[in-house]
């Protein structure tokens, strides 16, 4: 197939406006890819923190800067603050935390950091709340998009002894053939794995044994075997991939992850700044996921489950429990409480630890509840900025990733945004169903057996649906309610996506298509033949690092303008706990009965489903103040508990004032904001 | 209850003034050890060591606790057999929860077991040139100051001094207990009720028992000695912390709703970080036992089920240690954390097992049981009901040795006392200094007998002999040069889990010569029928390491004449070098 034919055939999903317009204007034939790929728009960190300073500076009133740490490399991780209580150390008004390219190798999600401190800057947004803005998480690995050659790489400068030899750091890579990149190098071999794709043999992919193909190349990053280990590349620079490096899931003994959770001081910064402010209500996070588009994904095994606890033999027989059955966290909690010495609280967290129940991995349903709804606003809102939203899925989050920190242990709602993908390639000629996934998603159970079993089967194939998945079996499976259309959508989104039938992965096709449309070319090495010391003929070539993930730069302010301001839009969402009125009654003898009604106003809960388990925002607190006063029901400081979005609730307490018939009302919170009231007893 | 508030300050103070008087000990070399050391005493006991055997110690501060106090270290290390970090290192800590402060003199004894015995005793002399003893002998400084100090229950001051709002009302560590009595001891409140569920047991009015159905009661049991601080309905609810800091390590961590007092994230208290960074600056760490107290056990890892068993190899070192330890401490059982005890998450000997690749052991110092009072002929009593709860004939029997063995040091007899919630109740019960703490007459054994343990492990660190044990010229200037390297202890020179996680750089052979250029080479794994793995690239350096009480071999052809040099460096074994010629 002739690129020009593909070409004819291609369907643009681009994320910028007008897109084959715009493309003819940006990239006109002669554009180097060194120009496309290294403008000046994106800012190496030093710059960033330039301009940092510069914005601090033209606002000292609103603003100011953190060093939350110095990176392994010797790069000042640096944080602007935006907010209307830059002076004080203990704030009332809540905050949202904003980190950017903690995995260092996605600078456009830096440019949009600073594009969001610039638009918080020149809105309001900033009037009522405090922002926290960390364009680079990861500065040392961000340098590497400005070093020649470049690189694509997710490390800091922590040396890490890869490969566990005698020397550190010792085997990086080498630009052999002076074009500027680090791309890869493929040498015929017999015992290789690898073959070039039948339909872009520009494609390289693993051969299958069991369709009757061979392996014929083997694939190495481009590089010497500086000390002749026989291993090209295999202890290259650098040691930890900062966005790997938090606790949540933390996996252990990684090339790339840390010793521990918090072992490099970029992320223990983090740790430490965000627990010295309690008042974030948010996380933001510009990286490779998208949880403003999709929710943090479920389905993982193991998942703590309080609901059904089994007592294991040696406890069983202590607190009178049958090791056969399961119980509830009260049923435990009751069960232990008479054993334990007097004083001594049995908790959620002691029956939890006790028994090693372990932590939740599975996003809670209460929250995948505002995600869902808030990705519907945000595909709405995209469409109506005329933005297509048909692009290649944005990544999953990792282990020990920030995004998952953030949710699983702060207890505030956690957002991420990747803001660009490779366009979605599209062969017209597919698609013989005319069905989506979405487009399932969104069925009733009676449209979806309606579709009928040719056209389901149909679309099963196209999408390479494992075969015990008959399209027979699933219309009886929705029809007798086991399932639902909108599961069975949940069900395929989680499946890797099929290749095509020459063997290029989706991710593969998008890049060739866009290498050729819209790069011309720049995007992808070609092979060519080069004379390695060790290896003797080789071919290097293949993708320009960054090409998959970094737009060109002059695409970069649109892609900004358009997705960053939901940003603003969410923030917006946080909860906010007022007082919505209050009454009191007469009861006689100088008791009243004192009722406040206290309302979230806002969208998002306080907290989440996941921070009422980990006990992690601080409470918010009503309390009662007046001269002489004596509580006789209730409690003068009473926490309110959880409030979801726009709920309202109620408290009442019996009251003597004997002194005043002023009593003052307050709500005080760490994140939500804080309000008072006062009632006049008698008065009213 | 205003005017009750200030007098309770008043005591308050009175009491802080009375435990500074109560505390004036010289500080001399050797160390006694029939009584405890406060904060203040433990510094000066590390000072005088180090001040009496300037040559054999080093001291360093190595962080400041949450209340500023100083965490202190010494290193024990011959310098005539070389630098610490050239040889095996055995680190001893305790007192990482506040008020388990017998576990500092174990320390201090071994400290001081060794340094005053070198030149007396021959294992002694032989255990200090051939290890870097390392001890922490205090982590939890800020507990172990507010332990003495203040009034407390046994187990209270666990934890590390980070406010934290146990009962979630916006105020942090504003309800601690109090000592209403003013006795130096936080004990129990009981109010005559006779719809209470206890009564006083027939034998010893001391104690209370259950009612059975059927029967009145005479007791309402009302907790911790204190008052309601706070106002809010509840007495005792939010005392000091509480961050556990055997819960803040970074192996294995997990937040506080699935590990309570896990703390805000690992590392997050001053002494948990502290340490850590003392320890990742001495890699050559091997053997680590690390101090409790209370149930008399040798605990080792794993501490969550869902981390799956230990490698096998690293299990028979352990049970090797542990089944000598046990024999070594009467009473005291060698047990697996989370199977035999209960799951832990982030806590030290995970961090030390998993990241600093050491064989790691808690030790739970001290039994109730051995509190007896039973004739020759008797069974003993035992503690048979487990769970939280002694059984009433145990706590007859401990009264009894508490009033005819301790002469009553060790229980405060029930007084009536005037409360401002309760009325009428009576405080009493186990002092602060008894229960989890052996009366310091027996301290002395405890001591001795685990500082034991720690020495029989510490003989059992690698201890490796290289030799060139065949030197042979094969055909023109190519040379067969064989070598063996012997560990003649039972601790490997790496923990297997080291190896399979590739924690570091395994230990390394390599041969040089400036006339010689190594052919080929590679464990030789036969030696009579030279059987040879050999390494496909660069030869003249090999990666492995020596398990315990066993030996491995190495080949190499060597093209060339001369002397050669083999060097053998390990991590945790120090290094050794030999020459050859080829002739």
């Amino acid at each position: 197939m002739q690129p020009g034919t593909i070409k004819t055939k291609l369907l643009y999903a681009c994320l910028a406006l007008a897109v084959p317009l715009l493309l003819i204007l940006l990239f006109p034939k002669q554009g180097s890819a060194q120009e496309v790929q290294n403008s000046r728009e994106y800012h190496t960190p030093s710059q960033v923190n330039d301009r940092l300073r510069d914005l601090n500076r033209a606002n000292r009133n609103t603003t100011k800067l953190h060093t939350i740490t110095t990176s392994p490399g010797g790069h000042e991780v640096m944080m602007i603050e935006i907010g209307p209580e830059t002076d004080s150390e203990q704030k009332s008004m809540p905050a949202i935390f904003v980190v950017a390219n903690l995995e260092g190798d996605i600078p456009i999600s830096t440019e949009a950091a600073l594009y969001l401190a610039e638009t918080v800057i020149d809105s309001n947004a900033a009037a009522k709340k405090s922002w926290y803005i960390l364009p680079n998480g990861n500065p040392d690995a961000a340098a590497g998009y400005f070093e020649n050659p470049l690189v694509q790489d997710i490390r800091n400068d922590k040396p890490h002894n890869d490969d566990m030899d005698e020397n550190t750091d010792e085997d990086g890579w080498e630009d052999l053939n002076g074009d500027g990149y680090i791309t890869r190098m493929r040498v015929a071999d017999p015992t290789g794995e690898w073959m070039p794709v039948e339909g872009d043999p520009r494609l390289m992919k693993k051969a299958d044994p069991s369709k009757g193909e061979k392996g014929m190349y083997a694939l190495y990053s481009e590089g010497i075997d500086n000390d002749n280990d026989g291993q090209y590349n295999e202890d290259v620079p650098g040691g930890v991939n900062v966005n790997l490096n938090f606790p949540h899931l933390f996996k252990d003994f990684t090339e790339t992850g840390g010793a521990w959770p918090g072992s490099t001081p970029e992320v223990y910064g983090i740790f430490e700044f965000v627990f010295d402010h309690p008042e974030i209500a948010m996380t933001f996070s510009f990286g490779s996921t998208n949880f403003s588009m999709v929710p943090p994904k479920g389905g993982r095994q193991g998942s703590a489950d309080f609901q059904s606890i089994q007592i294991p033999e040696s406890f069983a027989d202590q607190i009178g429990a049958d090791p056969n059955a399961t119980y509830t966290m009260e049923e435990v909690i009751r069960m232990v409480q008479p054993l334990a010495p007097p004083g001594f609280e049995i908790t959620e967290s002691v029956v939890a630890s006790f028994l090693g129940l372990g932590a939740v991995v599975n996003p809670l349903d209460d929250d995948l509840k505002f995600y869902n709804e808030l990705s519907d606003q945000y595909e709405e809102y995209l469409k109506e900025k005329g933005m297509e939203t048909e692009r290649l899925d944005p990544e999953p989050a990792r282990d020990g990733s920030f995004e998952l920190w953030s949710y699983y242990h702060l207890g505030v709602p956690a957002f991420s945004m990747d803001l660009w993908t490779l366009p979605e390639y599209k062969d017209e000629e597919e698609g013989g169903s005319g069905l989506t996934t979405d487009m399932i998603g969104e069925m009733s159970s009676e449209e979806f057996v309606e579709l009928g079993e040719e056209k389901l089967g149909m679309f099963l194939e196209e999408i390479g649906a494992p075969e015990q998945y008959s399209a027979e079996m699933v219309i009886k499976m929705v029809e007798g309610g086991q399932l639902t259309p909108e599961r069975i959508a949940s069900m395929l989104n989680q499946m890797p996506k099929p290749a095509d039938s020459e063997g290029a992965s989706p991710e593969d096709r998008a890049l060739m298509a866009f290498n050729d449309n819209v790069l011309d070319g720049e995007g992808y090495v070609n092979w060519q033949t080069y004379n390695h010391p060790t290896l003797g003929e080789v071919e290097i070539g293949g993708a320009v690092p960054y090409v998959r993930n970094t737009p060109p730069a002059a695409m970069v302010d649109s892609l900004l303008s358009v997705q960053v301001p939901w940003v603003v839009t969410l923030a917006e969402k946080i909860p906010r706990l007022s007082i919505l009125k209050t009454e009191t009654i007469n009861k006689g003898g100088g008791v009243w009965e004192l009722s406040v009604w206290v309302q979230n106003e806002n969208y998002l809960p306080f907290p989440t489903a996941m921070g009422e388990k980990n006990q992690q925002p601080r409470p918010v607190v009503l309390t009662l103040n007046a001269d002489g006063l004596e509580v006789l029901g209730g409690r003068a400081r009473t926490a309110v508990g959880t409030l979801a979005g726009h709920e309202t609730k109620k408290f009442r307490w019996l009251i003597r004032s004997p002194q005043t018939d002023a009593i003052n009302i307050s709500l005080e919170s760490a994140n939500a904001w804080n309000d008072r009231s006062q009632v006049n007893l008698g008065g009213n | 209850m205003r005017i009750f508030k200030s007098t309770f300050l008043l005591f308050v103070l009175l009491i802080f003034s009375l435990s500074g008087l109560a505390q004036s000990q010289d500080v001399e070399i050797p160390l006694r050890f029939d009584h405890y050391y406060d904060y203040s005493q433990v510094v000066e006991a590390v000072e005088a060591l180090h001040e009496a055997f300037p040559e054999m110690t080093s001291t360093e501060i190595i962080g400041r606790s949450e209340e500023n106090r100083d965490i202190w270290s010494l290193t024990i290390n011959n310098p005539e057999t070389g630098e610490p970090l050239s040889k095996p290192g055995v680190y001893v800590d305790g007192n990482i929860h506040g008020n388990e402060i017998q576990a500092t003199e174990v320390g201090l004894y071994l400290m001081n077991y060794l340094l005053t015995n070198y030149g007396k005793n021959e294992q002694v002399a032989k255990l200090v040139d051939r290890n870097a003893f390392y001890f922490v002998p205090s982590i939890n400084v800020d507990g172990r100051y507010h332990f003495f100090n203040d009034p407390n229950t046994p187990s209270t001051n666990r934890g590390l001094r980070i406010p934290k709002d146990d009962d979630r009302d916006g105020l942090f560590d504003e309800d601690f207990p109090d000592d209403l009595n003013g006795d130096g001891s936080i004990t129990q409140m009981r109010k005559h009720d006779p719809f209470g569920k206890w009564k006083t047991d027939p034998e010893d009015p001391r104690i209370m028992v259950r009612v059975e159905p059927g029967e009145t009661g005479e007791w309402t049991l009302l907790g911790q000695e204190g008052i309601d601080n706070d106002g809010d309905g509840r007495i005792n609810e939010d005392s000091e912390g509480y961050v556990d800091p055997n819960r803040n390590w970074g192996s294995n961590w997990a937040p506080s709703y699935v590990q309570s007092g896990a703390g805000d994230y690992p590392y997050s208290g001053n002494v948990t970080k502290a340490v850590t960074e003392f320890m990742m600056e001495r890699p050559n760490i091997i053997v680590v036992f690390a101090f409790h107290n209370t149930g008399g056990m040798f605990l080792r890892g794993p501490g969550t089920k869902s981390e799956g068993p230990l490698n096998p190899r690293d299990i028979s070192v352990y049970d090797l240690l542990g089944e000598n330890a046990e024999k070594i401490v009467p009473g005291y059982r060698y047990l697996i954390s989370w199977k035999d005890l209960y799951s832990t998450y982030g806590d030290f000997t995970e961090f030390t097992y998993n990241q600093v690749g050491a064989f790691s052991f808690v030790g739970e110092l001290f039994m109730s049981e051995q509190e007896t009072y039973v004739a020759h002929d008797e069974d003993p009593i035992g503690d048979e009901e487990g769970g939280f709860n002694q059984s009433t004939e145990q706590e007859r029997e401990r009264l009894k040795f508490n009033d005819r063995v301790t002469q009553g040091a060790l229980y405060r007899e029930w007084e009536s006392y005037d409360h401002p919630v309760y009325g009428e109740i009576e405080i009493g019960g186990w002092a602060k200094m008894s229960s989890r703490l052996p009366h310091p007459f027996m301290l002395q054994d405890l001591v001795h007998r685990n500082a034991s343990a720690v020495m029989y492990a510490a003989s059992q660190t690698p201890d490796i002999s290289m030799e060139v044990f065949e030197t042979e010229r094969v055909s023109g200037n190519l040379h067969r040069v064989r070598v063996r390297l012997v560990n003649s202890n039972a601790i490997p020179t790496m923990t297997y889990h080291a190896v399979q996680n590739k924690l570091f750089p395994q230990d390394r052979l390599t041969l040089t010569g400036s006339n010689a250029k190594v052919v080929a080479g590679g464990e030789l794994t036969d030696r009579y029928n030279n059987r040879v793995n050999y390494k496909e690239h660069k030869p003249e350096v090999q990666f492995f390491y020596v398990p315990g009480n066993d030996a491995v071999e190495y080949e190499f052809l060597v093209e060339g004449s001369g002397t050669v040099n083999v060097e053998y460096v390990s991590r945790k074994a120090g290094s050794r070098s030999a020459t050859a010629t080829l002739e």
